[in-house]
């Protein structure tokens, strides 16, 4: 039986079109969990966001790659590149 | 904008009582060359050497190779905007060039201290990895530089570069007064308008993401290497060398640049074979997707806007700068600008796709063989009898800035070499391809 | 006068004339003689090669039970001793062209050269084009002339042990074995060429084929967070301070696990970023954004998920290959499917 894996990154359709199933929308590739730019608090709670959004694309039944966005509501399903 | 190019052909270079060009040969007053890159007080010592074709001879570090151009008439400098140098738009009247040469620039000077990027390049000029590269046709004069090591990186390489091309436009400025023997003339003149439309998507590397500065050195637009917007460029400003090296390959010098064969042809069949409509240079390395995409939708509008009805796209670089190359040919094709992509492919080893984000419109695509050297099997360069730099090459760099864990370990640069790790013949110089 | 080359060919039921999709679920039989199509394949490989025999098999049946139908397969094949295998043509038809397929592994397990032909959409040629050798056809039978001539032609070839050039040449499909090839004029004169052609409505074919990556299926939801063991994969290149394990910046060829059983946080005293491909600056003064412990500690001890597992993983993805990060992904999912690990977090640069 599969193990899900919810991959972070800034580069999320790539990760899409190269076919990772749950794919959740890093800040940046620098700074993939967070921004330094926030300050101190803001940035934990940005890379906290981020992680569990992470963590909930884990209990998401997916059929295909399909991204995660932090910055809106619930999971929207792959309008990928092609 | 009109340009006349004259062309001076350099078939020997030796050294003499005074810099004067006369029937292919280049004499250089290597006194009068050197007081004038030691007018700049960053740099700590220079020398000149002489490589031709066929000598047993290995240049070491390679920064860069620059073609001496020179305005005779028209605003501003050749190889406008860098180094401090004018910025004044080029790209008319005319500009004088010594043909079958380059100047080189060698020097321990890395191109930022952040890590990831180091000048990995060396030149032979005889044998079959010299073959590989068009440098071993050409008659070099490398300047060997070294900067006050005290100075911060980027004006270390700014000192160093700087001195190449004085060094450069030292020796160009023997034509001046001179007569050329080949002349011709560049311009997008009128022509049929049934002439299909195309654009030269350029694609060229920043180095603002890997150095964390937008002023480290590198490749250059009018002396910019920071993440610009896609920028349009005449051609004319391309052979004025407002688009220069180096990056981090062989075949990213000012040299390769100003003497694209990709560019050339697209440029001196307009009128023939199509409507050649400029350049679009396109910055990559942008690290968040929505840059990515962002980019890639404003350079296929900029073509668009443009008229373009076609487009060859070229980049310089690797890893994940491909996406923004490839989202802007499938932005393009969406547009219904047809594309033609000239790149080098990664490891196909176990039938792994060769290149990192395939796309369907990326449907005519032109192969210049695998990047790696390794993976194209290149046998270890044998020794030389001379070197033109340093004497000891990094093989191995250590932990802490370098490319692999544990000490640096070097070689004897005369002595057989590993070649570096990426060929990669960005503008279609080579018949080397892949095939399936 | 030599012997004609002995060639085996391979339908469905439905080419064999043994019915529709009703007879699909029939086993492996053979017939002495060509049939169906194989007639015409028959005609097209001239006096040069002989029909000696054709093994059919309902599509169903190979694909409900394809060990036992490859294994019938082959005992005919070994039977009949044939120079070649030809199989089909299946054109669009996917379960055809995967049992075509499972005939062509049928007749490699016995060092028979085999040959089939298919539509290039069809599912089976993603599947097996980088092992069984398959000729492009027509989506359907009204393709059977071109599609046999084109059959007869290779497997001619295969019979007389000819080496085959590569599949752009030859108009295989692709079997993803890209090799340095010297096409003999610069690039740029050919991206110009292309150019010229595309623009001007001329078919052109491209130097790198376009195939779609692999898909993976994905892995069931964890049903309940809070019960969860979570751990943690990077391929940001994080490395412990100093990077005592000389971990590589770039082109991994392993990865490296390290405890973090004792830890709330990642520290820039403890670990920093190694990788040669982005700028590591920022994670080496919180390395956390690349591996998110702080986060998940804070979560554990909220009880949102059960726990943090004891190891994480890390390596530099940058110029790694394709095929070796399979290799490792591989191994790293093994460790934690023993583990009972229930879900991953990967952080990619």
């Amino acid at each position: 039986m599969g193990i899900p894996v919810g991959m972070i990154s800034a580069i999320y359709s790539f990760a899409m079109t190269t076919g990772a199933n749950r794919v959740v929308r890093g800040a940046r590739i620098e700074h993939v969990c967070g921004d330094p730019g926030l300050g101190p608090e803001k940035d934990y709670a940005y890379g906290m966001r981020i992680v569990r959004k992470a963590l909930e694309a884990l209990t998401v039944p997916v059929s295909g790659p399909t991204l995660f966005d932090p910055h809106e509501g619930p999971a929207e399903e792959a309008v990928h590149a092609s | 904008m009109r340009l006349e190019v004259g062309s001076f052909p350099v078939r020997s270079i030796s050294f003499g009582p005074a810099t004067r060009w006369a029937d292919g040969r280049l004499t250089v007053d290597k006194t009068a060359a050197l007081a004038e890159v030691r007018r700049d007080p960053r740099v700590a010592s220079a020398d000149l050497h002489i490589a031709a074709p066929g000598d047993s001879v290995r240049i070491w570090p390679v920064r860069d190779v620059i073609e001496p151009r020179v305005k005779v008439e028209g605003p501003g400098q050749c190889y406008p905007g860098i180094c401090g140098r004018d910025i004044a738009t080029v790209g008319q009247g005319r500009t004088h060039r010594l043909a079958g040469m380059g100047v080189v620039e060698v020097s321990s000077v890395n191109w930022h201290d952040a890590g990831g990027d180091f000048v990995e390049t060396y030149l032979d000029m005889s044998g079959p990895f010299a073959e590989m590269y068009p440098y071993h046709r050409l008659q070099l004069l490398g300047l060997v530089v070294e900067p006050d090591p005290a100075l911060s990186d980027e004006s270390r390489n700014d000192a160093v570069h700087r001195a190449a091309l004085v060094v450069a436009d030292h020796v160009a400025r023997a034509t001046a007064g001179l007569t050329p023997p080949e002349r011709e003339v560049f311009e997008l003149g009128p022509c049929d308008p049934a002439l299909p439309r195309v654009v030269y998507i350029w694609g060229v590397h920043s180095p603002q993401a890997m150095s964390g500065s937008l002023t480290a050195f590198c490749t250059a637009t009018y002396g910019l290497t920071q993440l610009t917007p896609p920028w349009i460029l005449h051609p004319n400003e391309v052979i004025d060398g407002a688009l220069t090296g180096p990056y981090r390959t062989a075949f990213a010098m000012s040299w390769t640049v100003a003497n694209n064969p990709l560019f050339l042809d697209l440029y001196r069949r307009h009128g023939r074979d199509w409507n050649f409509l400029g350049v679009i240079v396109l910055r990559t390395e942008w690290t968040t997707q929505h840059e990515k995409q962002m980019i890639a939708n404003q350079t296929a509008k900029t073509a668009k806007m443009l008229g373009a009805q076609g487009a060859v796209v070229t980049w310089d670089a690797g890893g994940n700068e491909f996406i923004e190359v490839v989202r802007t040919i499938q932005a393009c094709e969406r547009l219904g600008i047809k594309t033609v992509f000239l790149t080098s492919e990664d490891d196909a080893t176990d039938g792994a796709p060769t290149m990192l984000e395939p796309l369907p419109e990326a449907d005519a695509i032109v192969s210049t063989s695998f990047f790696k050297n390794v993976t194209l099997q290149v046998a270890d360069p044998g020794p030389v009898s001379r070197v033109i730099g340093l004497e000891r090459k990094v093989i191995h760099r250590g932990s802490g800035v370098g490319l692999h864990g544990g000490a640096d370990s070097a070689l004897p640069t005369a002595g057989p070499l590993p070649p570096p790790w990426r060929y990669d013949d960005h503008y279609g110089f080579g018949s080397q391809s892949c095939i399936e | 006068m030599t012997e004609p080359l002995r060639v085996a060919h391979y339908l469905n039921q439905f080419f064999a004339g043994i019915g529709g999709e009703e007879r699909a679920g029939v086993g492996v039989s053979t017939r002495p003689e060509p049939v169906g199509p194989g007639r015409a394949l028959q005609a097209a490989l001239g006096d040069a090669a002989r029909i000696v025999g054709t093994v059919i098999c309902g599509d169903n049946h190979v694909a409900e039970r394809e060990e036992a139908a490859v294994a019938a397969i082959r005992r005919e094949l070994e039977a009949l001793r044939p120079a070649v295998l030809v199989a089909g043509p299946a054109f669009g038809s996917g379960r055809y062209g995967l049992a075509c397929a499972a005939a062509c592994r049928a007749a490699a397990a016995l060092g028979i050269p085999a040959v089939t032909g298919m539509h290039p959409d069809n599912p089976a040629v993603e599947a097996h084009r980088a092992h069984v050798l398959i000729v492009p056809t027509a989506e359907s039978a009204t393709g059977m002339q071109a599609a046999v001539a084109s059959l007869a032609r290779f497997a001619l070839r295969l019979a007389r042990g000819e080496a085959l050039g590569p599949a752009e040449l030859e108009g295989y499909v692709a079997q993803g074995k890209r090799r340095v090839w010297d096409r003999g004029r610069p690039g740029y004169q050919r991206a110009l060429d292309m150019l010229l052609d595309k623009l001007h409505g001329r078919p052109v074919v491209s130097e790198v084929p376009f195939h779609a990556p692999d898909r993976v299926t994905p892995a069931a939801p964890i049903a309940d967070l809070g019960r969860a063991t979570i751990a943690m994969v990077t391929t940001g290149g994080l490395v412990r301070k100093g990077n005592p394990d000389k971990q590589v910046a770039a082109n991994a060829t392993r990865y490296h696990r390290h405890s973090v059983k004792d830890l709330e946080a990642l520290t820039p005293e403890g670990w920093e970023a190694y990788h040669a491909g982005y700028f590591n600056h920022i994670v080496n003064r919180n390395p956390n954004y690349i591996l998110p412990l702080s986060f998940l500690r804070d979560l554990e001890g909220k009880g949102q998920i059960a726990r943090v597992h004891e190891w994480m993983y890390a390596l530099p993805g940058v110029s790694t290959p394709v095929a070796m990060a399979r290799q490792l992904g591989h191994r790293i999912g093994e460790d934690l499917r023993e583990a009972r690990v229930d879900g991953v977090l990967l952080v990619a640069t």
